[in-house]
């Protein structure tokens, strides 16, 4: 099972979900299928499970994807115990895992020598915690997922293929205020305040 | 001021500055405050298991509107380290960061850590302010958390054992 393949099914099903991706080749991939200011690139390795969890939690009606990595999501297993703890049930945390750190010169991670991130997932306490192994599996668990009001963590397992695609077209400070305007707009909400006081109040 | 008074003057400091989620991990100095961030129906309570999550937490609830506050001894600071230089410095996020200040002049605890508190601060160009008078706690919050959403960056105050009502200000020694 191909990455893109995956990718390309969400995207066909989540038109307007604010999605969190992780650092590496994701980004990228997930930029190119869905072009959206909806879209947060996330640098710091590990992170991309809590950030998605900080927004499901600040704008519970809307629906959150956390597009993870099984190297970044080793880095911070605690994130699924405190997912669990905070049961959000707009969140999906998929974990595309191909057992490697495919942004850092593709070493093995700990999921290529047994272990298992799905397991882990339920452990921590997320009852829909799902492996899926075909592109068909994933498209039905995935819809499952988006429709859904649960948590649900989805692993699926794929190859190391990488599809070519454009660079990401922005840096991390346009990325925030891109993404801050889209959740103004889509929701209706003011986030950033602009009536700074006059230099002589 | 006791402790239960100093706890409740902190939250509601943090609550008159507008935050409403509290990513929080206890430190013995930190359970009042703790206790009465989780019994508050206003402010949304995140329990962390280690601190940097937290950090991505909040930058994520930011996002999307949320004002956020992160509380969590030196020990977690230092913890949270990439997180805060990699999402809140390099996204210019602003956080407010209340870190209790073990290892500060007088607690026994970690004194290593105490030493290297403000200097880690100042080299990732944090402001920070040492929080010393429980009744010092309001203004502090409010213009610290002022100066985060100016600066678009994280703002740290110290906690100091008498800042949490857990001995004598050192004003009435």
């Amino acid at each position: 099972m191909k990455r893109f393949d995956c990718l390309g099914i969400i995207a066909g099903a989540a038109t307007d979900t604010l999605v969190v991706t992780s650092a590496g080749a994701v980004t990228l991939e997930w930029n190119a299928l869905r072009p959206s200011d909806g879209n947060f690139r996330v640098r710091t390795l590990g992170l991309c499970s809590s950030i998605a969890l900080g927004m499901a939690l600040g704008l519970p009606q809307r629906k959150v994807i956390a597009l993870d990595g099984d190297g970044s999501l080793l880095m911070n297993l605690c994130s699924l115990p405190t997912m669990a703890r905070m049961q959000p049930k707009n969140l999906v945390h998929i974990v595309f895992d191909n057992e490697v750190y495919e942004a850092s010169g593709s070493k093995q991670t700990a999921t290529a020598t047994g272990t298992d991130l799905v397991g882990m997932a339920r452990a921590a306490g997320i009852r829909q915690a799902l492996w899926t192994h075909s592109v068909d599996e994933f498209a039905r668990i995935a819809t499952e997922a988006l429709n859904g009001h649960e948590l649900f963590f989805i692993g699926a397992k794929v190859t190391t293929d990488r599809t070519e695609v454009p660079p990401y077209p922005m840096d991390e400070v346009e990325n925030k205020y891109r993404f801050i305007r889209h959740v103004e707009k889509t929701e209706k909400i003011a986030i950033l305040k602009t009536n700074l006081p006059s230099s002589y109040s | 001021m006791t402790e239960e008074d100093a706890a409740r003057t902190i939250l509601n400091g943090l609550k008159a500055a507008g935050i409403n989620l509290i990513a929080t991990l206890p430190d013995i100095n930190l359970a009042q405050l703790l206790h009465e961030v989780e019994a508050d129906r206003d402010v949304l309570h995140v329990p962390l298991c280690r601190e940097e999550e937290g950090i991505g937490i909040c930058a994520g609830a930011y996002l999307v509107g949320k004002k956020c506050a992160a509380i969590m001894q030196n020990g977690g600071f230092f913890n949270s380290n990439n997180a805060i230089v990699t999402t809140l410095l390099q996204y210019h996020i602003p956080l407010l960061l209340l870190i209790y200040y073990a290892g500060d002049i007088g607690d026994r605890t970690f004194s290593t850590s105490g030493s290297m508190t403000e200097p880690v601060l100042q080299a990732l160009g944090i402001r920070h302010y040492v929080m010393r008078e429980p009744d010092d706690a309001p203004e502090l919050i409010k213009r610290a958390q002022i100066l985060a959403e100016d600066s678009k960056r994280p703002v740290a105050l110290l906690l100091t054992k008498e800042s949490l009502g857990r001995r004598a200000s050192i004003r009435s020694l």
